[in-house]
C-alpha cells in the first residue's frame, strides 16, 4: 500500500496545539478544586508518611516502660501522656499508625487483586464461571464478618502458635519466636477473605456494562485476544469507580483492624494498634481520658480523611453524576 | 466506475440465516441472504433500521451479540468459510484481512487510550511490528486518512477529536493491516452532512488507491449512489433486489426499492407536496408473513405474494436480480 499524503486533508482547523490531556489528568484537576478532598488527601499522605518513617519519628521506644512516670497527662515530655505502664502514648499511636496502614494496604491490595480478577473475568466471560464467582461472593458476604474472623482466630491461632513453637525448638531459629507475624498473617488473611466480594461485584457490574460498548466490539473486530481486550479496553475503563471504592476501602480496613484488635481477635499487645489502645484506654477513661482520646481521635481523623478523599475522587472521576 | 472483472468473488455469502432467542422462542431475523462482493468492488447494502444489515455483517466475523446466532448458511471469504473457522483463524481475519468501521465514532474508540496506541494495536498484534515501527505506521495511516499534524495527533485521546476526525481514525484503524475487505457499518450516520461527504470521498479515494473491496452499509440511498458499484436492498432480513448501482436507480424492480427512491426528497418538488412514504411497518421477527415479507405493505401485492416467498431472480439482465412475483411477471409479459 502506497502511502503518500495525498487524500484531501481535513478542512477543519485544529482547535489547539496544547499537549493532550488525559482523562486522568482532568480528574486530578477536578480533585484539586475540592477543598475537603484536598484536606483528606493531605491527612492521608501525612499519616502514610508517619507510618513509613515511624521508627525515626517516635520520641521514645513504644515498648520501653518508665514505671516512675505512669498514667501521666499530656506534657511537653510526653505530648500524649503515658499509659499505665509508663509507655509514651504518642510513640504507641505512631506505631499504631504503622499497624493500621500495613494492615489496610496489604488487605486492600490482596482484596483488590482477588476481587478485580474474579469480577472482571466473571463479567467478561459470563456463563458458568460468572455463576460460580457470584455464588462465592454471595456466600462470603452472607457470613457475619466478626463471626468469621473470630472463628478463624479460634481455629487457626492455636495450631499456628504451636507449629511456630515446635519449629523453634527444632531449629532454634529466632525467626520462629516472632509470633507477632502469626497475628498479622491471621489478620491479613481473615480480613482479605471478607473484603474482596464488594470489589468483585463492583468490577463485575462495571465490566457487564462496558463489554457491550462499541469500542469493545470494535476491539474484537480487530481480532485482539480476550486477554488484551480485558486488560487494555475493559479494566482501564472500569477503574474510576474502583479507585473511589479502594479509597473508601482503605478507611474501612483501618476501622476493621481497630475493631478486631479492640475485641482481641486482631493485633495483640504489646504490638500497638489503635484498636487495642482504645480497648485498654476504655477501662480507665474516667481517670485518664487521654489514653482513650489519643488513639480514638487519630482513628477518627484517618477514617474521615479517607472518606473525604473517596468522596472527592468520586466527584472527580464521575463529573456527570455529582452535584 | 466500472464493474471489476467477474471471476471468483472475494466474499460469497449463501443462504445466511440468523435467529434470535425471543420470549416466544427462536425467531428468524435474517432469512437466507445471498451476497457476493468481487475483488475491488464496492457493495452498498441498503435497508431500514432493523432489517438485519448490521447483523449480517457482524455475523461474518462472528461478533453477533448474545442470544443471536447463525442458524445456517455459508460465507466463503477468499476460499474459506468464515462461519466454520477456528477462533485462531478468525482472529487473523478480524482486523487483518477484514477491516471494520463502525457506526458511532463517538463510542467506538477506547476513551482511555491514545489514538496512536489504538492504531498501533492491530499492527503489533497482526503484523508483529515493534512499538517504534507501529508508531511510524500509525502516523502514516493518520496522514493517509487526511488528519493534519499526525505526529502530534497520535498522542491525543479520542475526546479531544471532533466526530469527523474520530471517524477518520476509525477508518485508519480499519485499514491498518491492508485488509482485502473493508466493512463500513453506517460510518457516516452520526456525522453531519459536510463531514459525511468528506468521509465518503475519503473511502472512495482510498479504495481506488489500495484496491480493496468495500461493503458499505447504510440506510441512505442517495449516499450510496455516488459510492457503490452494486447495491443490495435488504428488507426484513432478505435481499429483495441486487443490481448495479446505475441500473438500480434507472430501473428499480422491487416495489420496496421504488418506494425508497420515491421517498428521497428532491429540490424540484413542489414546496407544498408531501414527502412520499411507504405505509405500514416492517414485520416483527417471529411474525413474518408466509409469503413475500413486503406483501402486507405493498400496493401491488397479489394473491400469490401472500402465499409464497419469491426467489431472487434475474430481471431483464443477469446482474439485476429481484425477488418479486409482480415484477417478474410483468417482465415475462413484456417479453
Amino acid at each position: 500500500m502506497s502511502m503518500q499524503p495525498s487524500v484531501q486533508p481535513m478542512t477543519v482547523p485544529l482547535v489547539d496545539d496544547e499537549p493532550p490531556v488525559s482523562l486522568w489528568r482532568d480528574a486530578w484537576h477536578r480533585l484539586l478544586r475540592n477543598r475537603l478532598a484536598v484536606a483528606g488527601l493531605v491527612i492521608v499522605v501525612l499519616l502514610a508518611f508517619v507510618a513509613v518513617f515511624g521508627p525515626w519519628l517516635t520520641p521514645y521506644d513504644f515498648l520501653s516502660q518508665d514505671l516512675n512516670a505512669r498514667n501521666q497527662l499530656p506534657s511537653l515530655a510526653h505530648l500524649f501522656g503515658t499509659d499505665d505502664l509508663g509507655r509514651d502514648v504518642l510513640s504507641r499511636v505512631i506505631y499504631g499508625t504503622r499497624t493500621a496502614f500495613v494492615v489496610a494496604v496489604v488487605v486492600t491490595a490482596v482484596a483488590v487483586v482477588i476481587g478485580v480478577t474474579l469480577g472482571a473475568m466473571a463479567g467478561f466471560f459470563g456463563g458458568w464461571f460468572d455463576r460460580i464467582v457470584m455464588w462465592l461472593t454471595d456466600m462470603t458476604m452472607s457470613v457475619p464478618n466478626l463471626l468469621l474472623v473470630v472463628v478463624i482466630n479460634a481455629s487457626l491461632k492455636g495450631p499456628a502458635m504451636a507449629w511456630m513453637e515446635a519449629r523453634y525448638l527444632e531449629t532454634l531459629n529466632p525467626f520462629y519466636r516472632e509470633t507477632v507475624w502469626v497475628d498479622f498473617l491471621l489478620v491479613f488473611g481473615s480480613m482479605a477473605l471478607i473484603s474482596w466480594p464488594p470489589y468483585a461485584r463492583l468490577v463485575r457490574a462495571q465490566v457487564l456494562s462496558i463489554r457491550g460498548r462499541p469500542y469493545v466490539t470494535a476491539a474484537r473486530a480487530l481480532g485482539l485476544t480476550n486477554r488484551l481486550i480485558l486488560t487494555r479496553y475493559v479494566v482501564p475503563n472500569a477503574l474510576g469507580p474502583l479507585i473511589v471504592s479502594v479509597s473508601a476501602g482503605l478507611g474501612t480496613a483501618m476501622v476493621l483492624e481497630s475493631a478486631f484488635s479492640f475485641l482481641g481477635v486482631g493485633v495483640n499487645p504489646p504490638t500497638p494498634s489503635w484498636g487495642n489502645m482504645i480497648s485498654d484506654g476504655l477501662r480507665v477513661w474516667q481517670h485518664y481520658p487521654h489514653l482513650l482520646a489519643a488513639p480514638a481521635a487519630v482513628l477518627g481523623l484517618a477514617t474521615a480523611a479517607f472518606s473525604f478523599l473517596g468522596d472527592g475522587l468520586n466527584d472527580a472521576l464521575n463529573p456527570k453524576g455529582s452535584k | 466506475m466500472t464493474a471489476p472483472a467477474q471471476d471468483k468473488p472475494l466474499l460469497d455469502v449463501r443462504g445466511l440465516t440468523i435467529e434470535i432467542d425471543s420470549r416466544r422462542g427462536p425467531a428468524i431475523i435474517v432469512d437466507g441472504i445471498d451476497l457476493t462482493v468481487a475483488k475491488g468492488e464496492t457493495l452498498g447494502v441498503v435497508g431500514e433500521s432493523g432489517c438485519g444489515k448490521s447483523l449480517t455483517m457482524l455475523s461474518l466475523v462472528r461478533l453477533l451479540p448474545n442470544k443471536i446466532r447463525v442458524k445456517s448458511g455459508t460465507a466463503d471469504f477468499a476460499g474459506r468459510d468464515l462461519l466454520k473457522m477456528s477462533k485462531a483463524e478468525l482472529r487473523e481475519v478480524r482486523g487483518g484481512k477484514v477491516g471494520f468501521v463502525f457506526q458511532d465514532p463517538m463510542t467506538s474508540l477506547n476513551p482511555v487510550m491514545r489514538i496512536g496506541d489504538q492504531l498501533a494495536e492491530p499492527l503489533i498484534y497482526h503484523r508483529n511490528l515493534s512499538k517504534a515501527e507501529a508508531k511510524d505506521k500509525a502516523i502514516e495511516l493518520l496522514r493517509l486518512v487526511g488528519i493534519p499534524a499526525p505526529e502530534k495527533r497520535i498522542g491525543a485521546y479520542p475526546h479531544e477529536l471532533s466526530g469527523g476526525m474520530r471517524q477518520r481514525v476509525m477508518i485508519a484503524i480499519g485499514l491498518a493491516c491492508d485488509p482485502e475487505l473493508l466493512i463500513a457499518d453506517e460510518p457516516t450516520t452520526a456525522l453531519d452532512v459536510t463531514i459525511q461527504a468528506q468521509i465518503v470521498d475519503l473511502v472512495r479515494e482510498l479504495r481506488a488507491k489500495l484496491g480493496m473491496s468495500v461493503v458499505w452499509i447504510t440506510h441512505d440511498l442517495a449516499l450510496i449512489a455516488g459510492l457503490a458499484d452494486r447495491v443490495a436492498v435488504l428488507y426484513a432480513g432478505t435481499v429483495v433486489e441486487d443490481a448495479p448501482v446505475d441500473e438500480l436507480f434507472a430501473r428499480p424492480g422491487h416495489p420496496y426499492t421504488r418506494g425508497l427512491l420515491a421517498s428521497i426528497p428532491k429540490l424540484t418538488d413542489e414546496r407544498t407536496a408531501r414527502l412520499a412514504s411507504i405505509g405500514g411497518t416492517p414485520p416483527e421477527p417471529g411474525r413474518r408473513p408466509a409469503g413475500c415479507p413486503f406483501a402486507p405493505r405493498c400496493t401491488l401485492s397479489e394473491a400469490i405474494c401472500h402465499e409464497r416467498v419469491p426467489a431472487l431472480e434475474p430481471l431483464g439482465t443477469p446482474t439485476h436480480r429481484v425477488a418479486c412475483w409482480v415484477a417478474q411477471r410483468q417482465i415475462r409479459e413484456a417479453a
